[in-house]
């Protein structure tokens, strides 16, 4: 369970960049019940995850057994939080904005959509 | 609007009461105090020694603060009563009450005034269906406050209710001992802080109290801010100025704010139990307002944007690159037992949501906009050609994934029983409605001018353009029914061409799909009596299987649904026809008092004279509130070419002048006039210029 908590951190910042985030900036903390706790610095998408905990605009706290249920999609994140299993301090909407990340699968990804022929927008 | 109750709200945190102020005491209406889709507050009763007091008056101040007028019951009309009480409710975060007491007797008086205040937490669903709660309510008294709770695992509610004047605190309520010298007066002040309103969001003190002297003029501001900042609206024909009028109230009403946007504000669908984000009204709304507030669209487009489907999940009817339905935060939702967290049930939001990105860019030439959604633009488009066509027969269709909570119908006409064959009989699942196909045709057009001009990719606007031209051949092949001469409402499951002549095919005029001999046989029937009761198009058409006056989808007239049709009308050169549908909805709207429901019933007008409305729950509606608006862009021809506004007035001769100065966009404002000069025809369905 703590190997997949570990494990997301690192797919994480091995991704570096999350169209999904295109348009968020913010700096994350997630304190994991046993686990300790991650710093994720977004910027415009790009992805930046630290043990060195920065002061954070949204943290999201949880125990371990249901942070590894999101991970393993067996959870949705936003119930979660709206159970009160998920705490949230700070920015409301990071925290949302954030959620999609849980709720990814490779086979029905947006990322698909960067094989359109997509180039980046000149007026962004 | 039921008339036994009034309401009022700030966000979606609102107080629906009976005229004395009470919360719940008759069980037919319910009333309450609501924060995210929960009920706070289920019982709330003022006795004075042991007495309700009577009515005298109910004064609506505005949409956020109400004053009641109250007397004690003397038992005999021609006795006066000694007493006056007056309530003042102001709601935010909960609400804020001022209850001040007059004497108007010679001797001292000592009272026993008593708030009686008790929760359900029930969710907004619960309070629809009446269901069991799962958790345990709770009621402590602590730091001279009465608190109630509702506990279910870590799902936490609470209400906090205290007053400022000294009081006996119990588990069911206060009570004060009042004095009062002759002709004295006494007041205290009650505060209902939701203060445990929703998982994250934490209340120590309502927002608005008496004491607040910022308060009132701050929320008054803002009102006037957003009244100041619209167009100037002038018409011969007065009605058209108050209508205007009371539609921007209403939509600084209903704007609601999402914690993800920043302070600013999108249309909710409906006050006071619509006060959510609905992907297809809130979409509709900002496209009737575009000319007027374009703000609003600009909000709803990042809101649903953000929220864009990113997998597949049956349960919510979710899909990679699918727009939502409905946002809900009710214990219901957060439990599963409801798929609102969000709900993508919707087949339309999507290809609306393309529509609305291109006419913003086209109104307030903010590129930047249509560059920061590229990609969730590129998803939706992805989302109707792989996910929208289920069967790949090359249109949009419906099926819900889930089929407990799920939504049968996911079209605008979204009542079970809407999509009946011309015989009366049901048809199957899964559904391509006409009107969604001719939304994907539209979207499918504008995403190519995006393409082609912002994302820099001609080859995708080339691609759009080809497959546009080929739905609207095929379309035209498939849908139409050459015994009736229109299109059918929708092609079932089973294949088969759903008969009945509907409203929808004016829908096919908007988004352009029809060809020109086609739309001039549906003009044809949307003006004809079976469709056209003189105030507007019916939803579906007398002589039909399933035709009923009072039927939500089945004959009733949607002020929205006619907004949509006239612009089509123009849209094809039908001027006079468009100018007569915007006559007769805006006559019908002075029966309303400016504010037009969400629909009426389809009798012919020349029979009852009235527009006799729909008993719906929301009033205002946004998508009803907005319908004024696009029928004026319909009656000046307002249109966006390259940096100006086109303006080609079609009015009704019954509007001697039409005057619309500084409306916001591109060009920075402009004005935009037009003179009477078309004759619509029937007395019936024209302007009356007084009641």
């Amino acid at each position: 369970m703590g190997d997949s908590i570990a494990a997301f951190f690192e797919q994480l910042a091995a991704r570096g960049y999350e169209p999904l985030l295109h348009s968020v900036s913010g700096t994350y903390r997630f304190d994991i019940e046993d686990q300790g706790s991650w710093g994720v610095i977004v910027k415009d998408g790009a992805i930046e995850v630290t043990r060195k905990l920065p002061k954070a605009d949204c943290v999201l706290i949880s125990d371990r057994e249901i942070f590894a249920r999101i991970l393993q999609g067996e959870q949705n994140p936003t119930t979660a939080f709206m159970q009160g299993k998920v705490q949230v301090v700070g920015s409301l909407s990071l925290a949302q904005l954030f959620q999609r990340l849980f709720r990814i699968r490779p086979e029905t990804s947006l990322n698909g959509r960067e094989k359109d022929g997509y180039q980046h927008c000149e007026h962004s | 609007m039921d008339t036994n109750t009034v309401s009022i709200l700030e966000g979606n945190t609102f107080v629906v009461s009976d005229l004395r102020g009470d919360i719940g005491i008759s069980p037919a209406d319910p009333t309450g105090l609501f924060s995210w889709d929960t009920r706070m507050l289920s019982h709330w009763l003022l006795t004075i020694d042991g007495a309700r007091p009577n009515l005298l008056s109910t004064d609506d101040l505005n949409y956020y603060a109400i004053q009641f007028f109250l007397a004690p019951d003397t038992g005999k009309v021609s006795f006066d009563a000694e007493l006056s009480l007056f309530r003042k409710r102001m709601v935010g975060k909960g609400f804020h009450e001022d209850l001040t007491i007059l004497s108007h007797k010679q001797e001292p008086i000592d009272l026993t005034v008593r708030i009686e205040a008790a929760s359900d937490f029930a969710d907004l669903f619960e309070v629809k269906d009446d269901l069991e709660k799962k958790g345990e309510c709770y009621q402590r008294v602590e730091d001279k406050r009465l608190i109630l709770g509702y506990r279910r695992e870590q799902f936490v509610r609470e209400t906090w209710i205290s007053a400022c004047e000294p009081a006996t605190i119990d588990e069911r309520g206060l009570t004060f001992a009042v004095h009062l010298e002759p002709h004295g007066r006494w007041t205290t002040c009650l505060n209902v802080v939701a203060a445990i309103a929703m998982s994250g969001i934490h209340n120590t003190r309502v927002k608005y109290q008496h004491e607040d002297k910022e308060a009132k003029p701050e929320m008054q501001l803002n009102l006037e801010q957003w009244r100041e900042n619209a167009p100037r609206l002038m018409c011969s024909w007065n009605w058209l100025e108050r209508i205007y009028q009371r539609s921007l109230v209403d939509l600084a009403a209903l704007r609601y704010f999402p914690a993800l946007m920043f302070g600013k504000s999108l249309p909710a669908a409906g006050l006071p139990w619509f006060m959510t984000i609905f992907g297809r009204d809130s979409l509709i709304t900002s496209l009737q307002t575009l000319p007027f507030t374009p703000e609003l669209a600009g909000t709803t487009l990042l809101a649903l944007a953000a929220r864009q489907g990113t997998m597949i999940d049956d349960f919510r009817d979710e899909e990679p690159g699918k727009i939502i339905h409905e946002v809900r935060f009710g214990e219901m939702t957060a439990f599963e037992e409801r798929p609102h967290s969000p709900y993508y049930g919707s087949a339309d939001a999507t290809p609306l949501f393309l529509i609305l990105l291109d006419e913003y860019e086209r109104w307030t030439g903010n590129a930047q906009l249509v560059c920061r959604l590229e990609l969730e633009a590129r998803a939706a488009l992805r989302w109707i050609d792989v996910y929208g066509d289920r069967n790949g027969d090359g249109y949009v269709e419906y099926e819900t994934r889930n089929k407990e909570t799920g939504l049968e119908n996911q079209c605008w006409k979204d009542s079970w029983n809407s999509m009946l064959f011309a015989d009366g009989s049901p048809s199957r699942l899964p559904r391509a409605t006409c009107e969604i196909q001719g939304y994907v045709y539209d979207a499918k057009l504008r995403c190519a001018r995006l393409a082609r001009l912002f994302w820099h990719d001609p080859a995708l606007a080339e691609r759009l353009e080809k497959e546009a031209a080929e739905l609207k051949q095929r379309f035209n092949e498939d849908f139409w029914l050459p015994e009736r001469e229109f299109f059918a409402l929708a092609i079932d499951g089973d294949g088969r061409k759903v008969d009945s002549l509907t409203s929808n095919i004016g829908h096919l005029l908007w988004s352009g799909i029809a060809d020109e001999e086609k739309a001039r046989a549906c003009v044809r029937h949307l003006m004809s009596e079976q469709l056209f009761s003189g105030w507007g198009v019916r939803t579906m058409a007398e002589g039909e299987g399933g035709y009923n006056p009072i039927g939500y989808h089945l004959g009733t007239v949607w002020p929205h649904d006619n907004s949509i049709i006239a612009c089509g009308l123009r849209r094809y050169g039908y001027r006079a026809e468009a100018a007569r549908i915007a006559a007769g909805i805006l006559a019908a709207a002075i029966y309303f008092k400016g504010r037009l429901p969400e629909a009426f019933a389809g009798y012919q007008r020349a029979l009852t004279r009235f527009p006799v409305e729909y008993p719906t729950a929301c009033s205002p509606q946004a998508w009803s509130t907005g319908a004024p608006l696009l029928l004026i862009r319909a009656l000046l021809g307002l249109e966006p070419d390259g940096e100006h506004l086109l303006v080609d007035p079609a009015l009704p001769r019954s509007i001697k002048q039409l005057d619309v100065l500084d409306i916001p966009g591109r060009w920075g404002r402009m004005d935009a006039s037009g003179l009477g000069k078309l004759d619509i025809g029937d007395v019936h369905s024209d302007l009356p210029l007084a009641l």
